[in-house]
């Protein structure tokens, strides 16, 4: 892991001369969007008034409202795309080198929905699968992937009205374990232990759809963590007494819902995050190191996923 | 009438759940059991292999290869009992870490590549007994449980179930290690 200093020096040699020129291009942009947004509320505002006047009911003025709040955001995206993508390659893509040279880097592509599935974490399937920032390479020996996801599924009432439910938002990871295994074990967050103690474990043992409880002998991992999987003794060969301790640490380094899963040889690890990643500020100024310092450190979460975890430790039979 | 014979079927039901409870606890720990047995046979068949690839290089261990050779010998003769198996198993814990750390001593051995395909064959061996052995303390802690827990405990005592030990993790591998204590070792 580099040092705040580097990323300093960084950031004044080769991050300076991309943020003064996006930073003109934003201050345009910005300008652009007011503008048009502005022209929209105007003439909005203006039906508004008429419709008003003329007694419109009440739900029409609501679906009006509705669709001004659609064409302001459309308007907003379409402005600002080029903005961001000249973002992204200037400065994210900068930083994902600045800490490994070896990465690759895809702005628009993201974890296939299979992968996603194939992970065992969430049990749902989604119905919209999208995402961004996709990144592959090796760090090591390791070869790892990741972006950012958001995951949901769709239900309707009984009159036919749709609602969106989030199955999962942040960042997805997928690296090669180093350990040759073949069943799947699977690391949830534990709230129903922590919620119900005793009881919850009981309620846990019912879960029969996630495959067999394992009990781990770490109680700060038991507390965090609930593992099912469909071996005893493989998912102990997986969760070694260290890689548990790593997994604690790297919760507590995170402060954020984690979800892992052990796969055909592969480590998944899901991280929530409630905000857009790597994503530029349009109403505030670029020109900001603690906004870098920002989109590095959650680059670096997952990036340094394998160290964190031991991941280029290779003493065992898999090469 | 009726309820009577309710009450008498929900007992027996309650009888054949609790008999069949420890039977099915008293099942995973021999089966947990069962796959240590299978891997430590697997670290049985490597062993010679590893002595004859070492023994070329390493003049000053020939006294811990024979003996590596002979307590291999009798852990697979069969006519020992589970408590000796358990000394036997320690006693080759620990010769084959002295080996392991006495492999620094030649550089050559370190370097060939026969062993190094050993080495990883090793380790990978140690950390499955390791887990499979985790794995039967799990079991066995639960059937413990049951065995000296209200109500599972009377029928246990009518079963004449009784508790069984933890796989101890053998002294060597608890025990930090003394790098200065391994150097002065030659």
């Amino acid at each position: 892991m580099k040092t705040l200093e580097e990323l300093g020096n960084y950031y004044n040699t080769v991050l300076m001369p991309e943020l003064i020129k996006l930073e003109e291009q934003r201050k345009q942009v910005l300008k652009k969007v007011c503008l048009v947004n502005g022209i929209v509320l105007v003439v909005f505002i203006a039906i508004l008034i008429l419709l008003f006047v003329i007694k419109v009911p009440i739900q029409a003025i609501f679906f009006g409202g509705f669709i001004a709040a659609a064409v302001i955001v459309g308007i907003y995206k379409w402005l600002t795309s080029a903005y961001v993508k000249n973002f992204k390659s200037g400065v994210i893509e900068n930083i994902i080198h600045f800490i490994d040279d070896h990465l690759n880097y895809a702005r628009d592509a993201y974890v296939p929905s299979s992968d996603f599935m194939k992970s065992k974490i969430f049990s749902q399937h989604p119905d919209r699968h999208q995402g961004d920032d996709y990144v592959t390479g090796l760090v090591g020996k390791t070869r790892i992937e990741f972006s950012e996801i958001h995951s949901e599924y769709e239900t309707r009432d009984s009159k036919g009205r749709s609602t969106w439910h989030t199955i999962f938002k942040g960042l997805f990871f997928i690296g090669d374990f180093n350990k040759h295994f073949k069943g799947v074990t699977v690391v949830l967050p534990d709230t129903a232990e922590r919620l119900f103690g005793g009881f919850g474990n009981f309620l846990q043992k019912m879960n029969v759809s996630r495959g067999q409880l394992i009990k781990l002998e770490d109680p700060v991992f038991e507390k965090e963590f609930v593992v099912y999987g469909d071996n005893q003794v493989e998912a102990r060969y997986i969760l070694s007494t260290s890689l548990m301790k790593r997994i604690v640490d790297f919760k507590k380094k995170t402060g954020k819902r984690v979800f892992l899963s052990f796969v055909g040889s592969k480590i998944y690890v899901a991280i929530a995050f409630a905000k857009d990643l790597f994503e530029p500020r349009v109403f505030k100024t670029l020109i900001d190191f603690s906004q870098v310092v920002e989109y590095y450190q959650d680059l670096e979460l997952v990036i340094g996923l394998v160290e964190d975890l031991n991941l280029n430790l290779r003493i065992w039979t898999k090469e | 009438m009726l309820w009577l014979l309710v009450i008498v079927v929900l007992v027996v039901i309650f009888f054949v759940s609790l008999y069949n409870t420890m039977i099915g606890k008293k099942n995973n720990v021999n089966n947990t059991f069962a796959s240590i047995d299978t891997l430590l046979k697997k670290r049985y068949d490597l062993i010679p292999n590893l002595v004859s690839t070492v023994q070329q290089y390493m003049e000053h261990e020939r006294g811990t290869l024979t003996e590596i050779t002979e307590l291999r010998a009798k852990a697979i003769s069969g006519n020992v009992n589970e408590n000796q198996r358990v000394g036997l198993e320690n006693k080759m814990n620990k010769l084959l870490g002295n080996i392991m750390v006495a492999v620094e001593n030649y550089p050559q051995l370190k370097a060939n590549e026969n062993f190094m395909q050993l080495q990883r064959s090793m380790n990978e061996i140690e950390e499955q007994i390791s887990a499979a052995r985790r794995a039967y303390n799990a079991t066995v802690t639960d059937y413990n449980n049951a065995v000296e827990m209200f109500p599972t405990n009377a029928m246990a005592s009518v079963m004449k179930l009784a508790t069984r030990n933890l796989f101890e993790i053998p002294e060597a591998q608890r025990e930090n290690v003394d790098v200065k204590k391994l150097f002065n070792q030659k």
